[in-house]
């Protein structure tokens, strides 16, 4: 069971346990690296009292915790759509000519 | 680098592209680079799990204080002003990974890399509670008995236990940990500490015990750009191609050249002790770590042959070829001069590092107002912020005009450590020398040690002339 060409692509299949690790894992990493980034230079505390009303009564502890959930959330969104669109790619026709395989 | 390995499998089996990931049951092995391996362990955890505990004029000795805003590191005490030196030990990490990664190859995921510590530690426990290789897989395969209930109840246990324990570790780096105990147990801990310790605890279980070596493979940057920074110089683990080959089974004492064989045994140990599945006589391939395990491996075979060690070895790709290893060459001169470089901008920095800020605000209202005695006066509102670890009193004096004079409401202004104090001051001048707009500066020297203070640049308005 040596290298092999990849089976041609399928256009409609249920995720698999390695799309979902594609989804979370870079966005977990991107979240790390944009909370670090903007905690570093806005404080939570300012947020919630310049924001709406519902952040009312957060604590800094909490804002960290959102705000990183909340950059989580937003990098997975990207992240689905990158492998979303990877997978649903039209398949790559072998017979024609001039494709590589 | 070779090409990742793909392996087909029927599409309606596993709905995936992509082999469901076979088990990997390491072998155990002793040797040179195991133990190299286990003391890294041992050193890397145990500054882990030992650091939070440490105290240091009586606060905890490394403690980033989130909820405060401050990290206190020993002596020093970094507020959000101070993000610059995370940001260049940031990049000091990352040149210094390069600079290895190019000197020495994948040192950081044998050895360094906290995918390898803990699954390393995970495997102790595997080791210790399931036994050896083939007895964890003759467990595996056989029915559920009293004893694999026994063994894998115990093993998940201690796994869970440990991963816990993790956790708490984790979030005592940045709550006071001796304060985290006594609120677990009254469960009395915030809700978010709390959510911190099970999803650290459950990424080491999920990583370190169940997902192993597929972070390295499926889910590692690292492991897929590393080879950018290979030259034919770098440190790597190969196989001697040219002295093993053909490889084949013989009798001990067998003369190998004579029987037309190379010094391979293919006994298969060095795939069997290799944590990632890869048999390394088939190419450097991504998904080694470097470890180092087959090396030691094979050189117990190669000694029970009698031949000589390091079929398998750490090497260069010109060694494996019969030229001369060069260690300075351009890309490790040009990582090294960066490292240097950078490190000493933060060094300079730390030590030159002024732990007193001076904020100055101009009032918004009025340019200038006249006050008795033909004066002009300015309005300005002050920030004193206090970085050291004790309190100053600090003199504030203000030059750039003739006959200026500064109303501050307390002299000296007086500061506890760590903190910030607003101050409301007034500047004024005689009306003659006040018209137009000048620059003056406004300087705060602590009293008490002269080489903190601080210079801020301002503007003195007055009516024009």
């Amino acid at each position: 069971m040596a290298m092999s060409a990849p089976p041609p692509r399928e256009a409609h299949r249920r995720p698999s346990t390695l799309d979902v690790a594609l989804i979370v894992w870079p966005s977990f990493l991107a979240a790390c690296v944009a909370s670090l980034l903007f905690f570093a230079t806005v404080d939570p505390e300012l947020l919630r009292d310049a924001g709406p009303r519902l952040l009312a009564g957060l604590d800094r502890e909490a804002g960290y915790a959102l705000g990183f959930l909340f950059f989580w959330g937003i990098g997975a969104l990207a992240s689905t759509l990158s492998v979303y669109l990877i997978r649903t790619d039209r398949p790559v026709r072998r017979d024609a000519g001039g494709g590589a395989a | 680098m070779t090409t990742p390995r793909l392996r087909a499998v029927p599409a309606a089996e596993s709905g995936a592209f992509y082999a469901a990931a076979e088990k990997i049951y390491p072998r155990e092995i002793g040797g040179r680079f195991s133990r190299l391996r286990q003391s890294a362990v041992i050193a890397l955890l145990g500054l882990f799990y030992g650091v939070p505990w440490l105290d240091w004029q009586g606060h905890q000795a490394l403690l980033f204080d989130l909820p405060a805003r401050k990290f206190h590191i020993f002596s020093l005490t970094l507020w959000p002003q101070d993000f610059l030196y995370l940001a260049l030990l940031l990049i000091i990490a990352a040149l210094s990974l390069f600079f290895f990664t190019a000197l020495a190859g994948r040192l950081w995921c044998g050895y360094a890399c906290p995918q390898t510590v803990w699954t390393e530690l995970f495997v102790w426990i595997e080791q210790w509670t399931e036994g050896t290789r083939s007895r964890r897989m003759k467990l595996d395969r056989g029915p559920w008995t009293a004893e694999k209930v026994l063994r894998k109840s115990l093993k998940q246990l201690l796994w869970v236990a440990l991963a816990a324990w993790t956790g708490f570790t984790f979030v005592g780096y940045f709550t006071p940990i001796r304060t985290l105990g006594p609120a677990i147990a009254g469960l009395s801990l915030g809700p978010w500490s709390t959510f911190w310790v099970f999803l650290y605890g459950l990424a080491t279980y999920g990583n370190a015990g169940f997902l192993r070596e597929q972070v390295c493979k499926y889910m590692c940057p690292y492991a897929r750009f590393q080879s950018a920074m290979f030259d034919k110089d770098t440190l790597i683990i190969s196989y001697d191609e040219a002295r093993g080959e053909p490889r084949g089974p013989r009798r001990r004492g067998t003369a190998s050249r004579a029987a037309g064989l190379g010094d391979c045994i293919d006994c298969t140990l060095c795939v069997q002790v290799c944590p990632t599945g890869i048999d390394i006589r088939k190419g450097l391939q991504y998904e080694c770590i470097a470890c180092g395990a087959c090396i030691d491996a094979c050189d117990d075979v190669m000694d029970k042959m009698g031949a000589a060690r390091g079929l398998i070895r750490y090497t260069t790709e010109h060694a494996l070829h019969g030229r001369p290893t060069r260690v300075l060459r351009p890309r490790v001169a040009v990582y090294s001069a960066l490292l240097l470089l950078i490190g000493g901008v933060l060094l300079y920095s730390l030590f030159t590092r002024m732990p007193l800020i001076l904020d100055v605000i101009r009032d918004r209202n009025a340019l200038y107002r006249e006050v008795r005695g033909d004066r002009i006066e300015n309005t300005f509102a002050l920030k004193v912020i206090n970085l050291d670890d004790r309190p100053h009193s600090y003199l504030l004096t203000a030059q750039g005009l003739q006959g200026l004079e500064l109303i501050a409401p307390a002299e000296p202004i007086v500061v506890s450590a760590g903190s910030v104090t607003d101050i409301p001051a007034r500047l004024d001048a005689p009306r003659p020398v006040a018209g137009g707009v000048h620059r003056i500066a406004l300087t705060l020297t602590a009293l008490d040690a002269p080489r903190i203070h601080v210079h801020e640049k301002t503007r003195f308005i007055g009516p024009a002339p």
